[in-house]
């Protein structure tokens, strides 16, 4: 572990943004809303914002695409396809404990089972990642109930942790070591693990009294989940109030469902692209011979939370899908959300019966 | 960066995003949470405007119609082309047909092109009709063309009174507020003849027959007024035009209602009384395509009049607005009757205003409907100025190809283009600066994202082209130049400039003028302004007809969620396309409604042929069994090729009268 003074902040970044393409969370200066974005300067990087509205997993899982570029000559049968290198490797600096758990979820699906996806390889290939310790909880979090923050443990290379007049350094990766001699930071004191331990559990303590959008104790729901024995009553009280946008999935951290599509351009060569898509949607499932398991939005509805919750799909990520960021709570016309179908369970549970 | 926020540009909500440019072109799409209205929610459509905005289906070169088909021409040839084509005609045989997804800019360039340079008062909006009679509606009572509320004040609301459409697909992030206040504790209503999500998510569901929500409001307005519920001076008939609403209400047969409508007479008074006591009311409706008729908007209008709620805090009564500017273009004067500025000519002060600015040979007399000089014998039309058709169920495909000469304007490949002979390519909202406005009056800037892509330019700029190649010097050289033309045309945005409509996110709502520099969110009664008045209805109340027996059924028109406005943009999408065929690969052949009781009746199976027989029409399409419709009714979500060949062309008057029209059918097992 080492010290960063603050005032070494822009060393840092200028250092990262020489070798890799900058992400890190930026203000849209109409809006006032905070992305994780590709930083147009490394200045742009404000390590101070809160929660991004979207989360990092654009830059390894494009909302839209183009995987590679074909053309194909009838007459000679002859087909070219084309798929374009990545340049230069990413840096995702700044990234939130839930973000990169999601990330880890990513990883562990894309590249952990049996086919690898190589899309997703290239973009995560070289990577560098700086997560940033959340001191304190934003409205909407519940990490704390899922395991997955306010401080990242694992998939690091750099992790900082605001310690007030500088961050803690600390290092997760070789790559996190060569910055640290590379910008000459001083080893941290004796005392870091203690600092470090106080400023996350002074976070904690500040979730009940900060974080109060949502609350979700997720361990009853998860074994009601995974043993299916959520009433249908309580599903269908969940999908009337969905108006399937697909939101939720597409801000969750951890949801990777893709559509594959091909479109023809005007200069020639069709291009294959890959896009983001929802199980909420009745098309996603949908089967030849008009066969389809999930027809009804209540069986979409309960298929997304399965899979965010139960044990079964835990086996997967080796941990639950959901990472606690409370983005799908925010975004939801229908009011539903993870934590709030959390409730619908533990109510049914708790409900004396009629 | 490469996310910039802005405004989804599909539906009248105005929802805010934030759009993700990669390499000169759209890639993505982001909710905004720091937009007052959507605040961190998009719709489907939404969510996949960046599909849409990327997609390669352009018009990307100027074409002109040779002996073998289009060919690629420079701008210059094309402009010249048609400016010459142009030239030919008198004014009064050329008419413009302006886009409701254009932007006020656009719009605006396009009137001044009809009226002071064209010279042809034949100038409209593709799809409109109900918007303006809804406006109409709202200016006679309260000098107001336009909602009278604001989506801000839903959530404080203690009543909501929704009126048709199912609000959940039309404008998903209007009815995601109703639901949000309903979760919250107000009493939301909705009255619709068919089971919607809008419905099932309301505490009160009232389901007239079709054809009958005309028949239900009045009585609910009768009844407010013989309960004693009435505001003392709509009841003291101090209050002006309220006899003659009176005078309307003796058709009222409440006991027929009961019959006909499902309903009773107790569930309406015990539901004019919620409405009584509610401290803030809205109502919302649909406007647009799919819109009310005139006397059902101003029976809405009445009922909220006597029952206190019109001017008052927290309440308003919201059209919503289906179409992303069709507010905004009607605000501009996209229409045969009026100047810009809801000014109905005849109007010496406002024609005058117009000459003086436009040129003395400015038409400032009233033109006609366009869809109705398409249908006149007579064949006055010659020539027709297109912009961006939106592929409604074109109902007028023999007349166009009739004409002597069609300029279509548009930004992505449309069928329509087989009517042109010359085409001009035009830019997406992401590729110029722009304003639009919402349908709660809010005006909001856009930022160009992108560079026009292919050889496209914005429509402003094609607009003023053609008007100096046909003389006329506007000097527009950027959208802003043409906005401040608008604030001086348009009396609501009067006070408004692009500087103050970016000093906050989600601009202004008109009116915007000296005395509201910061816009205005409500209608309330002021000192200043003239009290609001009733709204006396035109045509007498009349019952329910029963059903003839030939033709026992009623048929409701509707538009579907994902086919949106059966338009030429989803199309270009590819998961709300997906999920539009999701339904038509279960119904290939089209498909109607049927209750569950009929179809037993009847034998009707789902998804088996059954033919649907009306006076003028019939088509076979492929039942769907569902008591979301009421025994005796019949729903028609969208209409595929055959289901309009074969009814809904000659059944075209009917589907006209939109959301209160009902057509009498009988249904055929096959
Ligand atoms: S959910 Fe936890 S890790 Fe994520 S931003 Fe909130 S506090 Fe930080
Ligand atoms: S965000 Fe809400 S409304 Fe949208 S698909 Fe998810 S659960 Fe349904
Ligand atoms: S409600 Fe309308 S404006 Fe909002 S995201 Fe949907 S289509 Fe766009």
């Amino acid at each position: 572990m080492y010290i960063l003074p603050k005032a070494d902040v822009p060393r840092l970044l200028d250092a990262i943004a020489a070798r890799y393409e900058l992400f890190g969370p930026v203000v849209d200066p109409i809006s006032g809303d905070t992305l994780f974005d590709r930083a147009s300067a490394p200045s742009a990087v404000r390590l101070d914002a809160p929660i991004p509205v979207n989360t990092p997993k654009f830059s390894v899982f494009p909302h839209f695409e183009r995987i590679l570029t074909y053309r194909y000559d009838r007459a000679s049968k002859a087909l070219d396809i084309r798929r374009e290198d990545l340049v230069r490797p990413k840096a995702l600096v700044g990234v939130r404990s839930c973000d990169l758990t999601g990330l880890l979820c990513f990883d562990r699906f894309f590249l952990g089972q049996e086919f690898v996806d190589e899309v997703y390889r290239d973009h995560r290939r070289k990577m560098l990642i700086v997560a940033n310790t959340c001191v304190r909880p934003f409205a909407q979090c519940f990490c704390v109930c899922t395991d997955s923050g306010p401080a990242a443990v694992e998939g690091f290379d750099v992790n900082l942790t605001d310690l007030g007049e500088a961050f803690l350094f600390e290092t997760g990766s070789d790559k996190g070591r060569g910055l640290a001699s590379e910008l000459g930071l001083a080893p941290a004191g004796e005392h870091a693990a203690r600092d470090r331990a106080a400023v996350v559990n002074r976070s904690i303590g500040l979730f009940d009294g900060q974080a109060v959008e949502n609350k979700a104790w997720i361990s009853r729901a998860v074994n009601r989940l995974t043993t299916g024995f959520v009433k249908p009553e309580t599903w269908e009280y969940i999908g009337q109030q969905c108006f399937e946008c697909g939101a939720c999935s597409f801000v969750c951290p951890s949801c990777s469902c893709f559509n594959v599509q091909d479109a023809a351009t005007q200069a020639g060569p069709t291009d294959r692209l890959r896009t983001w898509d929802s199980c909420s949607f009745e098309g996603y499932s949908r089967m030849a011979g008009e066969h389809n398991p999930r027809r009804p939005i209540e069986d979409r509805r309960n298929k997304r939370f399965f899979c965010k919750l139960s044990y079964s799909q835990s086996k997967k990520y080796l941990r639950p899908g959901c990472v606690g960021c409370g983005r799908c709570a925010r975004v939801c016309p229908g009011d539903i959300g993870l934590p709030n179908v959390v409730t619908a369970i533990r109510r049914e549970i708790t409900e004396p019966k009629p | 960066m490469s996310y910039h926020s802005g405004v989804c540009n599909f539906c009248g909500t105005g929802c805010g995003h934030l759009l993700m440019v990669e390499n000169g072109t759209v890639r993505g799409v982001f909710p905004s949470p720091g937009h007052p209205v959507s605040r961190g929610r998009l719709c489907v459509r939404g969510w996949h405007i960046h599909e849409l905005l990327a997609t390669e289906e352009r018009l990307a070169r100027p074409l002109r119609r040779g002996p073998n088909g289009f060919e690629s021409v420079s701008w210059d040839e094309a402009l010249e082309g048609a400016a010459a084509e142009l030239r030919r005609f008198r004014p009064d045989e050329i008419g413009v047909w302006a886009s409701p997804r254009a932007s006020n800019e656009d719009v605006f360039t396009a009137v001044r092109l009809a009226r002071a340079v064209l010279r042809t008062p034949h100038i409209d909006l593709l799809s409109d009709a109900w918007y303006s009679s809804t406006a109409e509606v709202l200016r006679e009572g309260t000098g107001w063309p336009g909602s009278l509320g604001t989506l801000a004040d839903v959530r404080a609301a203690d009543f909501l009174f929704v009126v048709g459409t199912d609000l959940t697909r039309q404008n998903p992030i209007v009815a995601s507020e109703l639901h949000f206040a309903a979760k919250a504790g107000a009493d939301l209503v909705t009255l619709s003849s068919r089971t919607t999500q809008m419905a099932r998510l309301s505490r009160t569901h009232l389901r007239p027959a079709p054809g009958a929500k005309k028949a239900v409001l009045a009585a609910m307005l009768k009844l407010l007024l013989d309960e004693g519920l009435a505001d003392p001076d709509f009841a003291a008939g101090r209050i002006e035009g309220t006899e003659a609403v009176r005078l309307s209400l003796r058709d009222v047969d409440l006991a027929g209602l009961e019959k006909a409508a499902g309903l009773t007479a107790d569930g309406l008074r015990d539901l004019v009384r919620r409405l009584a006591k509610a401290e803030r009311a809205m109502a919302f409706f649909s406007s647009g395509t799919t819109g009310l008729g005139r006397d059902t908007v101003a029976l809405i209008y009445n009922l909220f009049l006597a029952a206190g709620k019109i001017g008052r805090p927290g309440c308003g009564l919201v059209p919503v607005v289906g179409i992303s500017n069709l507010a905004g273009a009607n605000d501009m004067g996209a229409a045969p009757g009026r100047l810009p500025g809801w000014r109905r000519l005849p109007d010496p002060a406002a024609e005058a205003a117009v000459r003086s600015a436009w040129g003395e040979a400015a038409a400032v007399t009233p033109g006609r409907r366009i869809d109705d000089l398409l249908r006149d014998p007579a064949k006055p039309l010659r020539a027709l100025v297109v912009m961006d058709h939106d592929e409604e169920i074109n109902l007028h495909a023999e007349a166009l190809k009739k004409l002597d000469f069609v300029l279509y304007l548009g930004a992505y490949d449309n069928p329509f283009i087989e009517f042109a002979h010359v085409v001009l390519p035009a830019a997406t909202y992401a590729e110029t600066d722009g304003t639009y406005t919402n349908t709660e009056r809010r005006i909001q800037l856009v930022r160009r994202k992108t560079e026009p892509r292919f050889e496209a330019r914005p429509a402003w700029r094609i607009l003023t082209g053609l008007a100096v190649r046909l003389g006329a010097s506007w000097g527009y050289d950027s959208p802003e130049a043409v906005f401040a033309d608008i604030a001086r045309a348009v009396p609501m945005y009067a006070g408004a400039d692009y500087a103050r409509l970016e000093a906050g996110v989600g601009g202004l709502a008109w009116p915007v003028d000296a005395a509201h520099p910061r816009g205005t969110a409500r209608y309330e009664r002021s000192a200043a302004d003239p009290a609001p008045r009733a709204v006396p209805l035109r045509e007498p109340l009349a019952g329910t007809a029963p059903a003839a027996a030939d033709y026992p059924f009623r048929l409701m028109a509707g538009k579907s969620y994902f086919y949106w406005h059966q338009n030429n943009i989803m199309k270009r999408t590819f998961i709300p396309l997906r999920e539009y065929n999701a339904l038509l690969l279960l119904y290939p052949q089209g498909l109607v409604d049927v209750h569950p009781d009929d179809a037993a009746r009847l034998g009707l199976r789902d998804k088996r042929p059954v033919r649907v027989v009306s006076a003028a029409g019939t088509m076979t399409v492929q039942a769907r069994v569902t008591s979301d419709v009421l025994p005796g009714m019949v729903y028609a979500p969208y209409f595929i090729g055959p289901m309009i060949e074969g009814f809904l062309r000659p059944e075209a008057g009917a589907v006209e009268r939109g959301e209160d029209a009902v057509i009498p059918v009988r249904l055929e097992k096959v």
